[in-house]
């Protein structure tokens, strides 16, 4: 009656904005968080379907606003439900956080920039834990604010900023200690 | 700012996170402190290396026709169901007995945020945040004058500030937060020991219409005025908000300004 609900029906297709005018353009984020997650491209693209499915069937509590926040919430739901299915056997590697940081600043510098090259980078995100990598991927690739993670994650601002910290710094010290080539620069 | 506190800063100052007087207390430290200069470098070339080498991943086309497709039958399976079978498969789930209870425990549960507006829980929401992390302020002035200025190069408008605190209603200070996607002005003001969050923006394509929403103890009210919304929430009262929000409409100059 009021408000909002007055613009949806500004825009409104028969009562309702187009489910796939405000979704289909988060594919490309939506798709590349999955992937990162879920580490292969078939498990990515089913996961990515099944949000979608998922998201229409309940597009009817969707009142506007952040489309891609409402989106990546559902999303990463169905990512880490397949992570648990997938991976009950597998038992997390070990990484003693403790040996890589008795090195000081300037030689872990000196030591990231041998080391780091396209390659020990992909290797080394991916052997990120799951909710580090996934907070690199939503930052430093799709560009979200700390504020719509805090909101897609649904942990405090705060945190987010620890725990983004946290994992740069732990990447970093993959990138250090990994075994892949290194660069000629 | 001591060194630690810097330290641990220097991923949200450059991510471009921290608000305006932390950043400059974080510059002052840096500037005398040759080893957060370094830590800033390092997590610089972190963060410009991950940024361009990490590969994003792209959707194939197909996956894009996949999806459609799947909609498509998803909204046509939904469309032919005839009423009376998705009746009677729902009546024989639940059976006959506990339903007509079930359904009145159901209505009640979504009447209760049912015709509450997305700004308006979303508001609340980021007022209850204001509140719960220790940011109700970027600006902490109770001068209209001081707080005005700071708005302004972080909009692309500018909020009215007034000051009531002749009335009981003392202005505290002003922060930058995001409502319906878009920056805007959150004003704050305190009454006894509660706060009043009033966000101010322009109205582009919405106007709001008086109404006052109550969510979980918080009301919200908003109103449109001479180009502007403004939507205030509180833990108030709701005789105390609407005291509030009169002496605002009345003390807020009936013209947009910069026009």
């Amino acid at each position: 009656m009021f408000g909002v609900e007055q613009h949806r029906d500004a825009d409104a297709n028969q009562g309702q904005p187009d489910f796939e005018q405000v979704f289909l353009p988060h594919l490309d984020a939506a798709y590349n968080l999955a992937r990162w997650l879920l580490r292969n491209d078939q498990d990515a693209e089913d996961a990515v379907q099944e949000a979608y499915m998922r998201a229409y069937k309940a597009f009817a509590r969707f009142r506007g606003g952040d489309g891609k926040a409402w989106f990546m919430i559902i999303l990463r739901n169905v990512c880490y439900t397949m992570i648990k299915k997938l991976r009950s056997h597998e038992t997390p590697e070990p990484f003693d956080e403790e040996i890589h940081q008795t090195v000081g600043e300037s030689e872990m510098q000196e030591a990231f920039r041998q080391k780091a090259n396209a390659e020990s980078l992909h290797i080394s995100l991916e052997k990120l834990p799951d909710e580090f990598r996934e907070i690199i991927v939503l930052h430093d690739l799709e560009g979200l604010a700390y504020k719509e993670i805090a909101a897609v994650v649904g942990i405090p601002i705060g945190t987010v900023m620890s725990r983004l910290a946290r994992a740069r710094g732990r990447l970093r010290a993959e990138i250090v200690a990994s075994n892949a080539k290194e660069s000629l620069s | 700012m001591n060194h630690d506190e810097a330290a641990r800063l220097l991923g949200p100052y450059q991510d471009g996170e921290l608000d305006l007087t932390t950043c400059l207390k974080l510059e002052e430290h840096l500037a005398g402190c040759p080893s957060c200069q370094q830590k800033l470098a390092g997590e610089q070339d972190l963060v410009g290396f991950i940024q361009s080498e990490t590969p994003r991943f792209a959707a194939s086309p197909f996956l894009k026709t996949r999806i459609q497709a799947a909609l498509r039958e998803e909204k046509s399976a939904s469309a032919t169901i005839p009423w009376w079978k998705q009746f009677s498969s729902v009546w024989i789930y639940f059976g006959s007995v506990g339903t007509a209870a079930l359904l009145v425990i159901l209505a009640v549960g979504l009447f209760a945020t049912q015709g509450i507006p997305v700004l308006d829980q979303e508001a609340v929401a980021n007022h209850v945040r204001s509140l719960q992390v220790n940011h109700l302020m970027d600006v902490a002035s109770t001068d209209q004058h001081t707080v005005k200025p700071w708005f302004a190069g972080k909009l692309d408008y500018s909020p009215q500030v007034v000051d009531l605190a002749s009335s009981g209603y003392p202005l505290i200070g002003g922060r930058l937060d995001v409502l319906d996607h878009r920056n805007v002005a959150a004003i704050i003001y305190q009454r006894r020991k509660h706060y009043i969050n009033l966000f101010i923006w322009p109205s582009e394509t919405e106007s709001l219409h008086g109404q006052l929403y109550n969510l979980n103890g918080y009301h919200a009210l908003g109103w449109t005025k001479s180009g502007m919304n403004y939507l205030a929430v509180s833990e108030l009262g709701e005789k105390e908000l609407r005291e509030f929000v009169q002496m605002i409409q009345d003390q807020t100059v009936d013209a947009r300004p910069g026009e």
